[in-house]
């Protein structure tokens, strides 16, 4: 066999312990199982979710803005009694949070002119968490769009007899475009953006777990080596000291890559539990597909291909500078500490991008942000869609440059004593 | 005939502190040579520095006529260095891990696999080769890690502390085991604190103090010198 391959099996064994594989089919099981635990809770407290309504004016209006809110995926339920309060503590409403009152003469007021009140009244309880309140805020919305829409259009069929409330309520309706890169198509701004983060939604989390994960791993492997001393043996032997640079980075490339595969998988499982709306976010933007094709904003197979070559350099490169720090260690429990080198570029790298509109942000924030390695991998989906190839290639080979440096560093501190005598002691580090 | 080792004015800096001050000594080809001394005077980084893994702020060292700067490549190829508390690879059994380092240092072929199978046979742990190296005890774990270091057959075999922290009788086999390497041609520079153990194995010892050499023969040539018996009153003597 190969000497490299026989030191990254020998990497491997020793990254990829059973306490490990362990602990991520759990995470995969958590993961799986609160997804589904809270996505079946969420399910019933939105069915649960009707509405109470009080109709005191028991009119033809009245009986057809219930049926209105009936169409809107609400239930509404009508009760018997006549105040509110009574309403509110009866037994059988205990568990119901939305009310409705139709105020008696609500259709007489309208039919001449005059404004009446339709009362909404929604019960927030103590101790409210999970995503109940936020469904039932939504249902109280579409409620009183519902009602709105129904008084209005009643009272026009009243006073403009044959036509259409529709019509009336929007003779010239808006048509919208988006154009990108002299592309232009029939559809919404929003659709596009949510087309664009719908994509790129699990990726800069996949990402920040792979460079997190694949970073410890090859700071412990290389710090633990010098604390066992295992590494002289291997630097007196007559080994080639690039092949024990590139076999550890190998390792911890390939066990990173498995593991936040596992991890997005949970993820995604989770994020299908919860919202129900199965793992593919594009689901949510399909209607607007064919635009959005033209618009050249869906992925194809070199898009992907380049995003991926983008956050394989982005790994290399934590690979790479993890590699230096775990050199620099003075052991494996100096490992957390020693990650914050890391962690702070790799953190900006991650939020600001999505706070900071970088077209327009000022140019010290952006040639900061353009120099830490891993923002072209984060920013890679978004530059491939909007077109900006020259951008991501740009960014490979800045990645690919800085890999390069790193790895040369690294490889000169195997080969001299600096790896057994150079202790890098951070100001926070006891 | 070639010195198997020749050290000659042989220093090393850290900074302001020198650990090595100028040692001079040579091995010939088949001999057990110890270097003794308290701790911190400089026996492991002259060792590491002979392993090629430190280079010296100045002086030289040569295994069998190589330049361990110039030449360290070809050096590596005819030594094995065994670091004082060395560890294995936790989570290779101590059959990976010898067929493991045979690969590494005579790649792969039938060379390595006749060096792994004299690992398995010099460690003495049988059946227990098949378990992973972290359920060794520290004596087991250390005749791995000396079956490593003499498998491949080293011209020069350089061993830190070969027995530290080890029982009476893990110790014992250990020094047979150098021993009988000795007597087939084997060169050895060892580091011991352990009196009995030098004057069992060696056949010239080198007292160093402050990185410096204070006496180098043989033991009963020592021990007359100082007028004693006992080669702990020498050492003591001369350090003191």
């Amino acid at each position: 066999m190969n000497i490299f391959f026989v030191l990254l099996k020998k990497e491997l064994k020793e990254l990829l312990t059973a306490q490990l594989v362990i602990t991520i089919a759990v995470t995969l099981l958590v993961f799986h199982v609160i997804g589904k635990a809270v996505g079946s809770h969420n399910k019933s407290s939105a069915a649960r979710n009707g509405i109470v309504v009080l109709d005191l004016d028991r009119s033809d209006l009245s009986a057809r803005l219930i049926k209105a809110i009936a169409g809107t995926r609400t239930r509404p339920s009508a009760a018997p009694q006549r105040e509110i309060a009574a309403a509110m503590a009866a037994p059988e409403y205990a568990a119901e949070n939305s009310f409705m009152v139709i105020p008696a003469g609500l259709q007489a007021a309208v039919r001449a002119g005059r404004t009446s009140n339709i009362e909404y009244y929604s019960r927030f309880r103590r101790q409210a968490s999970g995503l109940g309140p936020a469904i039932a805020a939504s249902q109280i919305r579409r409620t009183q769009q519902a009602a709105a829409r129904e008084t209005a259009a009643y009272l026009m069929q009243l006073r403009l007899p044959g036509l259409d409330p529709d019509f009336l309520r929007d003779p010239a309706p808006p048509r919208e475009f988006a154009v990108i890169n002299g592309l232009t198509a029939e559809v919404s701004l929003s659709q596009v953006i949510g087309f664009i983060q719908s994509q790129s939604y699990f990726f800069p989390i996949a990402v920040f777990f792979i460079v997190i994960l694949s970073a410890q791993m090859i700071m412990t492997a290389v710090a633990s080596e010098k604390e066992n001393k295992t590494l002289e043996t291997l630097l007196s032997s007559p080994l080639d000291r690039r092949l024990l640079v590139m076999s550890k980075l190998a390792a911890a490339t390939l066990i990173a890559a498995a593991l936040s595969g596992a991890y997005l998988l949970g993820m995604r499982s989770f994020m299908a539990g919860v919202t129900g709306l199965g793992a593919d976010p594009a689901v949510a933007v399909a209607a607007a597909a064919p635009a959005l094709a033209a618009l050249g904003v869906a992925l194809g197979g070199p898009g992907y291909l380049l995003i991926g070559l983008s956050v394989m350099f982005c790994i290399l490169c934590a690979l790479s500078i993890a590699f230096i720090l775990g050199i620099l260690s003075e052991d494996v429990k100096s490992i957390q500490t020693m990650m914050t080198p890391l962690m702070m570029p790799l953190m900006l790298a991650y939020l600001l991008p999505i706070f900071i509109d970088m077209s327009t942000a000022h140019f010290g924030l952006k040639l900061l942000l353009y120099a830490i390695p891993f923002t072209h991998a984060f920013m890679a989906p978004q530059n491939v869609m909007m077109g900006n190839i020259a951008q991501v290639w740009w960014g490979i080979l800045y990645q690919a440059a800085v890999f390069a440096v790193c790895v040369t560093i690294s490889t000169r501190l195997f080969s001299g004593d600096a790896l057994l005598t150079l202790r890098l002691r951070l100001p926070w580090m006891k | 005939m070639t010195n198997a080792l020749e050290i000659t004015g042989l220093v090393k800096k850290y900074k302001d502190f020198e650990a090595v001050a100028g040692l001079d000594f040579n091995v010939t080809p088949g001999e057990i040579f110890a270097l003794v001394g308290p701790n911190g005077v400089g026996k492991s980084t002259t060792l590491k520095m002979i392993a090629t893994i430190l280079t010296p702020t100045a002086g030289s060292a040569a295994v069998f006529g190589l330049d361990t700067i110039r030449d360290a490549h070809a050096v590596r190829e005819i030594i094995s260095y065994l670091p004082e508390e060395a560890g294995a690879y936790k989570n290779l059994t101590g059959r990976e891990y010898l067929d493991f380092m045979a690969m590494v240092f005579l790649k792969d072929g039938p060379r390595a696999r006749a060096a792994a199978a004299e690992g398995e046979r010099l460690s003495g742990l049988g059946a227990r080769l098949g378990d992973k190296i972290k359920t060794y005890s520290k004596g087991m774990a250390r005749k791995l890690l000396l079956a490593r270091a003499v498998m491949i057959r080293p011209r020069l075999a350089i061993l830190d502390e070969p027995t530290s922290g080890l029982d009476i009788v893990n110790a014992y086999e250990i020094r047979k085991t150098i021993k009988a390497l000795a007597a087939g041609g084997m060169t050895f520079l060892i580091s011991s604190h352990n009196m009995g153990e030098i004057e069992f194995l060696s056949g010239r010892i080198g007292v160093i103090n402050k990185g410096r050499m204070l006496a180098c023969d043989t033991p009963a040539a020592l021990k007359a010198r100082f007028a004693t018996e006992d080669l702990e009153e020498v050492f003591i003597k001369l350090t003191q």
